[in-house]
Formats: C-alpha cells, sequence, structure tokens
C-alpha cells in the first residue's frame, strides 16, 4: 500500500499554494474590467437611450448626443483598416513568404518592431507633418486614418506574419510539388488556413484605433462638429475625443454624461471584437486540420 | 477583402468627396482653450442661421490656434493674447496675412477654494504669490488660516505655457519681466484648474470667468493694498474696471470673404455677442439681451 511520505505531503502543500496564489492572480486581472464595466454602468447607464446615441450635442455640449462623434469614429476606424490591413498583409506575406532570411529582411523586421514602439503622441506629430501640412490633406478623416494606419500596421504585420508561419510547411511542399507557383500556393492554401489569425490582428486594430485620442487630436478630429462627414476629406468628431473634451474642457457637464460616453465607446470596441471573434470561430471550424 | 472591392470603397468614398466640396462650406477654427467653449456654442447657433455652412471648432490653446494660422491649416485661429511679433513675421514669410478681429472681453478670475476665508486680493499679494522666489508661500503669510489646510502652503496653480491665459496673467500681474515661481501647478485647461482648486482647500488658481462653479470662491481683485476691490463679472469685464480682464481674439487670413466673413459679422452681431455673454464672457459692446 502507498503510504504518503512527509515529502509527498509537502508537495502537495506547495502545489495546492500555488495553485491558490495563481489562481488568485487570475481574479485579480478580471477585477479591474469588472470594476470598470460596473462603475461605467452604474454612472453612466441613466443617459443610455436611442435618443443619446442618434442625437446631436446640444447646449454648449452638455445634453443631447453624440451621433456626429459616434460615426466619425466608425469613419475613422473604417478607413483605418482600409488602408492598414491590405498593407499590412501584403507586407507579412512577403516577409514570410517571400523574402530570404538575409540582412535586409532582419533590418525590416527591426523597423516593424521600433515601429510598435513609438509613442502614440509621436505618431500624432508625424501625422501633422507628414500628412496634414506636407501632402496637404489638411485636419481631416483621411490625414488621421493614416495616422491611425500607420500606427496600428506593426499589429497587423505580425498578427499575420505569425499566423501564415504556423500553416504547417508540408502544406506548401505539397503544393509546389503539383506544379503550384508560389503565388497560387499562398491564395489558394497559406492564406485560407491563416485566415483566423490575421483576423485576431484585425481584431486588436479595431480595438486600438477606436480608442487612440492623440494620434487623431491633431490631424482629423473637432472639439465640435455638428454635421456628419461626407468624405474623408472632411474633420470629424471622434467619440475618445469627445470623451477627453466633456471630461475635461466643457463646464457644467452632467456627471452622468463622461461616464455614458465611455459606456458607448467600449461598448462599440466590445460588439466589434464580439463579430470578428464569432466570424474567427466559424472559420476555426472550417478547418481541417 | 480583394482589390476589386477595396478599389471601389476608394471610387465610392472619392466620388463621395467630389459632391461634398460642391454642398458644403466647412470653416476651420482652432485655437484657444478660453474661447473653445463660446466657439462651439457659435457654431452650435450657426446652423440655424446658415445650414450649408460647417464651423469645426478645435481647442488645444492659443499657442496651437495660431500655429495653425502660420501654418495656413485654419480659416479662423482663437487666441486670447495678441500675436507675438514674431509670430507675425513668421506668418509673413508662409505667405500668410493675420487680421486681428476683438470679438468680446474676459475677466481673468482669481480662484480660491470656497473654505479659503480670503475675500480680497490685491495684485501685490497675487505677485507674491506667483512671482519666482516671492515672498508669500504660507496662507499665513497673507494674514489668513484656511481651514482645511493643514500644511498652510499655498498650493500654486497656473496654466500650461502655451496657453494665452498663462501669458496674459504673466504680463497683468508679475509685470513684463516676472517668472512663474518654480513649482507651480501647470494645468492643461481651464477646466482642470477649476475642478483643482475646487478640491483642494490649500490650492489658488486662475481662469476665465466663464469656467467659474458654484462650488468655488472668486477673489475681489484690488489693484492697491486695501484698496476698493472689484468683483470678476460680465459687467466689470465690460466697462473695464475689472483690472483682470482682456480682450479675446480672432484671426483671419487676410480681411475675411464669403462664408467666413459672414459667420464673423454674424459673431460681431448681436446674435453673436449675445451668445458670448450668455457663456459668462464679456460682449465687446453694449448689447441687450434677453
Amino acid at each position: 500500500m502507498f503510504i504518503e511520505s512527509a515529502l509527498n505531503v509537502k508537495n502537495q502543500k506547495v502545489q495546492g499554494l500555488f495553485k491558490a496564489l495563481f489562481m488568485m492572480m487570475t481574479i485579480l486581472l478580471v477585477l479591474p474590467v469588472l470594476i470598470i464595466l460596473g462603475t461605467l454602468i452604474y454612472k453612466g447607464g441613466s443617459v443610455i437611450s436611442l435618443d443619446f446615441l442618434f442625437s446631436d450635442p446640444t447646449n454648449g455640449m452638455t445634453a443631447g448626443g453624440i451621433f456626429p462623434a459616434l460615426v466619425g469614429t466608425v469613419w475613422l476606424v473604417a478607413l483605418a483598416l482600409m488602408i492598414s490591413v491590405p498593407l499590412g498583409v501584403a507586407a507579412a506575406i512577403y516577409l514570410s513568404e517571400y523574402a530570404g532570411d538575409n540582412w535586409f529582411t532582419r533590418f525590416i523586421n527591426l523597423a516593424i518592431i521600433n515601429l510598435a514602439g513609438v509613442p502614440s503622441i509621436v505618431h500624432a506629430l508625424f501625422g501633422v507633418g507628414a500628412f496634414v501640412i506636407f501632402f496637404g490633406f489638411g485636419t481631416s478623416i483621411l490625414a488621421a486614418s493614416l495616422t491611425l494606419a500607420i500606427m496600428t500596421l506593426p499589429i497587423v504585420i505580425v498578427a499575420t506574419r505569425e499566423s501564415l508561419q504556423a500553416v504547417p510547411m508540408a502544406f506548401r511542399e505539397a503544393c509546389w510539388n503539383m506544379g503550384a507557383t508560389r503565388w497560387q500556393t499562398i491564395r489558394r492554401i497559406v492564406l485560407p488556413n491563416s485566415i483566423s489569425g490575421i483576423l485576431t490582428g484585425v481584431i486588436l486594430e479595431v480595438s486600438r484605433t477606436t480608442g487612440e485620442t492623440a494620434p487623431i487630436m491633431f490631424t482629423g478630429a473637432a472639439f465640435f462638429l455638428p454635421f456628419l462627414p461626407q468624405g474623408v476629406f472632411d474633420q470629424t468628431m471622434a467619440m475618445s475625443l469627445h470623451l477627453f473634451v466633456v471630461s475635461t474642457q466643457v463646464p457644467g457637464v452632467p456627471e452622468a454624461l463622461p461616464y455614458g460616453v465611455a459606456l458607448v465607446l467600449i461598448a462599440m470596441v466590445l460588439i466589434m471584437n464580439s463579430i470578428s471573434i464569432a466570424f474567427r470561430m466559424y472559420l476555426r471550424g472550417q478547418k481541417k486540420w | 477583402m480583394n482589390l476589386k472591392q477595396f478599389v471601389m470603397i476608394l471610387v465610392t468614398v472619392s466620388a463621395a468627396c467630389g459632391v461634398n466640396a460642391a454642398d458644403r462650406t466647412v470653416i476651420q477654427n482652432k485655437g484657444s482653450d478660453t474661447l473653445v467653449n463660446v466657439a462651439q456654442a457659435w457654431a452650435e447657433k450657426y446652423r440655424d442661421v446658415d445650414a450649408s455652412v460647417a464651423v469645426a471648432v478645435s481647442g488645444g490653446g492659443s499657442g496651437t490656434g495660431i500655429a495653425a494660422m502660420i501654418n495656413g491649416t485654419v480659416d479662423i485661429a482663437n487666441a486670447s493674447r495678441k500675436m507675438k511679433k514674431k509670430e507675425l513675421k513668421n506668418a509673413k514669410k508662409k505667405g500668410q496675412n493675420p487680421m486681428e478681429h476683438v470679438v468680446g472681453y474676459d475677466a481673468l478670475a482669481v480662484f480660491i477654494n470656497s473654505a479659503n476665508p480670503a475675500n480680497q486680493l490685491s495684485f501685490n499679494q497675487l505677485k507674491d504669490i506667483y512671482i519666482r522666489d516671492g515672498k508669500a508661500t504660507k496662507w499665513s503669510d497673507l494674514g489668513l488660516k484656511v481651514p482645511g489646510c493643514g500644511s498652510d502652503k499655498i498650493v500654486v496653480v497656473s496654466r500650461q505655457n502655451n496657453s494665452g491665459t498663462y501669458a496674459y496673467f504673466k504680463k497683468a500681474v508679475l509685470g513684463k519681466r516676472g517668472k512663474f515661481r518654480q513649482g507651480t501647478l501647470d494645468m492643461h485647461g481651464s477646466k482642470d484648474v477649476v475642478d483643482l482648486v475646487e478640491k483642494t482647500p490649500c490650492a489658488i488658481g486662475y481662469s476665465g470667468l466663464a469656467y467659474a462653479t458654484d462650488h468655488i470662491k472668486m477673489a475681489c481683485i484690488s489693484k492697491e493694498d486695501g484698496g476698493d476691490c472689484v468683483n470678476p463679472s460680465v459687467k466689470t469685464a465690460s466697462d473695464r474696471s475689472y483690472p483682470v480682464a482682456r480682450p479675446l481674439f480672432m484671426y483671419t487670413n487676410g480681411e475675411p470673404q464669403g462664408a467666413i466673413k459672414k459667420y464673423m459679422d454674424w459673431i460681431k452681431s448681436d446674435a453673436g455677442q449675445c451668445i458670448l455673454s450668455d457663456k459668462g464672457y464679456a460682449p465687446m459692446r453694449d448689447v441687450s439681451c434677453k
């Protein structure tokens, strides 16, 4: 019969201790999220209504809704995605499928990593210098989205490259042996098998782009603009900047309003993420390996 | 998304821009945080006057607006101080010709916590508090005991240095060559100053009168020690009896034309000036508003 030695008992205890410790850490991680969401719903839930979502701010932005900011953020995020996803995916395909392991590739990889480390306010200043002034786009959705796109390019590139590399080499080799070209292999085998990973990058990018304030503050977002943008050369209001404005710049804002704006902002990100996560799960289900 | 769809979207988007250019004029308006709320109110109300004009308002500080005017990225720059000679020169160099419009006056209120027993502050006392190595570092130096302020130390609140409010206060209270005390809390916006002083018994700060709330006290300001003091209000700023009142400016590139001229004229009209007065600023002339 097996009798527990003193060492066994001690090991069991230590094991239990560490399990409890790590579980506590995990709960601690979730706690801030729950507290933030709880506070926002408790303090800002009362202002949320269809009218709040679909009307213009009035009375010096202390009343009314957030519609122009909501639409503006959708414009900014959509255009930023349109720019950075094709660019980023193309770059990742080149780096993962075509480029050899030489100093040039390593240099590009280093540049991408560094780009990811640049603070958003520096991207903002770059955006002002390059897009607003040099290219002459003015303060516009185009300039702001380009700035956001450049800021989030590394996310897309890195996520795409990882998911391309996760496709087993044997798939490619089998394809090449059938006489397919590299592009045919990428188009028919590699991309379909890595689409869920690419989507993960896009999800991350959407969340980041929606919340960023600094890069759009100088390049395209307005303090107040009660019209919906009609083209990429218009300025626009945006949710993140609107939140900053109503919580720090405007006197006499009712306390619930900033919380309401924050709640809508978070809900937007959560909804967009959920849609892409659902889509990703569907695609994963289609995978045959 | 494949390439064809992407090109299609680009085409649609650029087509949308073409339409837009024809049917709506956008006026870019940027600058002073002091003016940003009244600029916003003007933009909001101007929709009812001329729906074909959209006014895009941004803040950032007088310096931001003036820099944008120099770079030619705005139509109207808001400033709570005059453009400096150097800035005018830079603007000329870049082919801009800034033209100044006074659109109203602003009383700069000195804010203290509602627990602070002080009622009246003289220019000299303010200078002692704010100037570099000034005499007053404790409230007791001014003969005051502030309840709730255990340390007795004056928490001096100021603004970031590209603010027009900062520049005007410096010139008016510290004199041309005066420098601010080191270790002031420089806030990034008028409302931040008011919020901080509201919550901090030891604090003193300055901001436009329009940012005053019911939970904060404004000092009555006198030019001489022990002299008659004047409370900040729209009226005392209008008749220039309040000693720390400043003009508010809007700059246009050259003589305003077309939609910009119409907008500027409307701002200076009774309707525009009443909105300004309603926001807690002093109109440029006597207007009767309901």
